[in-house]
């Protein structure tokens, strides 16, 4: 995301090293797999007709495996790689909305993650309703709720629309609303898919100041990112995936120099192969 | 605050075959009992959500049930001819709690599959979702209540105090239904074809329930007795009683079958304990088959 984010603050002001006590996130050996015979919109004909042939091909596979890393208080790590490599699938995990099938995640700390923009929104609710229902979604009590719904709805900025259904709201009005409610709490472990804005120019840049504010009040960082110049800006540390292993574990610069030239690697490799075979040759995701 | 994050905290996530049914019972049961707030609020936002753009708003609420009494009180009242004195009293004591259990369970069914990218984006204990259908069926039965004091206007001599067991029965009632709704929330996640299936299934749950007629009327002694181990059997009677009356011999309300409600009880209660284990075991799924 290369947007109007000023070079040189640093985000990690103010926070020590992981060296201290307890670690933020512990990851042990984890593997995160999915079962390829229930995915999406099975039908019993579909799964009855699997068990008829003999359940060809593979069942299952593993979008992460053999995973460790831990994240201290204080850092800011980023997760990189190729496209499928299992970093949106780190990220969920991480917030708890996947399960490990094998291995454990401990978290210390009130996750955050903004993935939540305009989730669990009830059309026919006004948005002030709506706040109480998402903030409810997110597990936070009714007084708490009582007490940021003020600037929630001053962040948002949207008028009148406050009292109206949702389901009037324009696109830009329901991700104002979304984004107020999803970083109205400062969390101790934020987990961020890209550093991203949202809706109108103006807006936009509120968000992004907003963002950075998080950054620097959160305890710990997971940013997954495809925007190499971000990862060097925000992170202390980053973390090369691909095909749901650590390939690299360290300084942000020299795993994207890694990353870079691997990427550079496969495409040349893949070009190479197009040549040969004329294009039909598999393409590294990259 | 409750949450995935305390529970973090509590303990390491860890896969969730490691866990024995008990946990996942016990775990579920808290998570039900956990959140009122959040099923208040999607109780709140369904009520809202029917009848919404309509001319009579809410109204409907209560005028639903009696022209869906009408309905059946023209077609076997008065095209079939049932000659049961104070026929419209008798029927509406089986409509109203069957509207509760069919709009609850078609809404339970889709309530996994309907809510996709809240669990793909959320963590949150994803049995509220059931839970929620079952208690806005809940109040709808109470608007369904108005509308019975209504017909009363027309039976006064049926009034009786028994009339305040309405709410034990339904507590019974929301037991098994609650139990029903959480099982099929869970399996229509992994088979689509749970909500078609349904559609016709409770259509014939309907028709073998005594609703529409006694099962007393029922010529054939085998077919009576398998009849009456139906849940509805059980819970029309009991509801038909205390609201109508007997109709062999005929008479005025009177006490239910207390037998049969007690093990209608016990039997929901098992069912709920296996179906909220059984959904707690599935949850971990639903974010990677939606």
């Amino acid at each position: 995301m290369s947007g109007p984010m000023e070079r040189g603050a640093t985000p990690t002001d103010g926070r020590s090293p992981a060296a201290s006590g307890r670690s933020a996130i512990v990851v042990e050996d984890l593997g995160i797999r999915y079962n390829l015979r229930l995915t999406r919109r099975t039908t019993l004909k579909n799964s009855l007709g699997g068990m008829v042939r003999g359940n060809q091909g593979p069942g299952h596979f593993w979008a992460l495996r053999h995973l460790d890393f831990r994240v201290g208080h204080g850092e800011a790590v980023a997760v990189i790689g190729p496209n499928g490599a299992g970093k949106s699938t780190l990220l969920l995990t991480l917030a708890g909305i996947l399960e490990p099938s094998e291995g454990t995640v401990d978290v210390d700390g009130r996750v955050s993650t903004l993935l939540t923009l305009g989730a669990g929104f009830e059309a026919e609710l006004t948005g002030r309703d709506n706040i109480d229902l998402v903030a409810a979604f997110l597990g936070l009590d009714g007084k708490t709720t009582a007490e940021l719904a003020p600037s929630i709805i001053e962040f948002a900025d949207i008028g009148p629309f406050i009292d109206a259904p949702v389901k009037t709201y324009s696109l830009g009005m329901r991700a104002r609303l979304g984004f107020s409610i999803a970083t109205a709490v400062t969390p101790d472990i934020l987990l961020l898919d890209e550093v991203l804005g949202t809706g109108d120019q103006e807006f936009r840049a509120k968000s992004q100041h907003r963002i950075r504010e998080l950054i620097a009040r959160a305890k710990a960082i997971v940013l997954v990112t495809h925007d190499l110049a971000s990862v060097e800006e925000f992170c202390s540390r980053a973390i090369l995936l691909e095909r749901g292993t650590i390939v690299r574990d360290g300084d942000p610069a020299e795993v994207v120099a890694l990353y870079q030239e691997r990427t550079t690697q496969q495409k040349l490799l893949a070009e190479r192969a197009a040549r040969f075979d004329g294009g039909t040759a598999p393409t590294a995701t990259a | 605050m409750r949450g995935p994050t305390d529970a973090a905290v509590a303990a390491p996530r860890t896969s969730p075959r490691r866990r024995s049914w008990r946990t996942l019972a016990t775990r579920g049961i808290r998570d039900l009992v956990a959140n009122p707030r959040l099923v208040r609020f999607l109780v709140g936002a369904d009520l809202k959500r029917t009848h919404q753009d309509t001319i009579v708003g809410r109204v409907w609420w209560v005028l639903d049930p009696l022209l869906q009494l009408a309905v059946y009180f023209v077609l076997v009242g008065i095209i079939f001819q049932r000659d049961l004195p104070d026929f419209a009293l008798f029927l509406f004591a089986a409509i109203l709690p069957w509207k509760w259990f069919s709009t609850t369970i078609n809404d339970a069914t889709l309530s996994i599959t309907g809510h996709e990218s809240l669990i793909r984006q959320i963590s949150f204990p994803k049995i509220i979702l059931p839970a929620a259908s079952t208690v806005a069926g809940l109040v709808s039965f109470g608007f369904g209540l108005v509308a019975l004091a209504l017909v009363y206007v027309f039976f006064l001599d049926r009034v009786t105090a028994w009339l305040l067991l309405i709410p034990v029965i339904a507590a019974v009632q929301f037991l098994f239904t609650l139990a029903l709704a959480i099982l099929f929330a869970a399996a229509n996640a992994f088979y689509r074809d749970v909500q078609n299936i349904l559609r016709h299934a409770l259509r014939l749950w309907f028709y073998l329930s005594p609703a529409l007629y006694a099962l007393d009327q029922i010529g054939n002694a085998t077919v009576r007795q398998v009849l009456a181990l139906n849940p509805f059997a059980v819970l029309f009677d009991a509801y038909r009683r205390v609201i109508y009356g007997t109709t062999s011999p005929l008479g005025g309300p009177t006490a239910p079958d207390w037998a049969g409600l007690a093990i209608l009880t016990a039997v929901s209660l098992v069912v709920l304990v296996i179906a909220v284990a059984l959904f707690k075991r599935a949850e971990p799924s639903f974010a990677k088959i939606l």
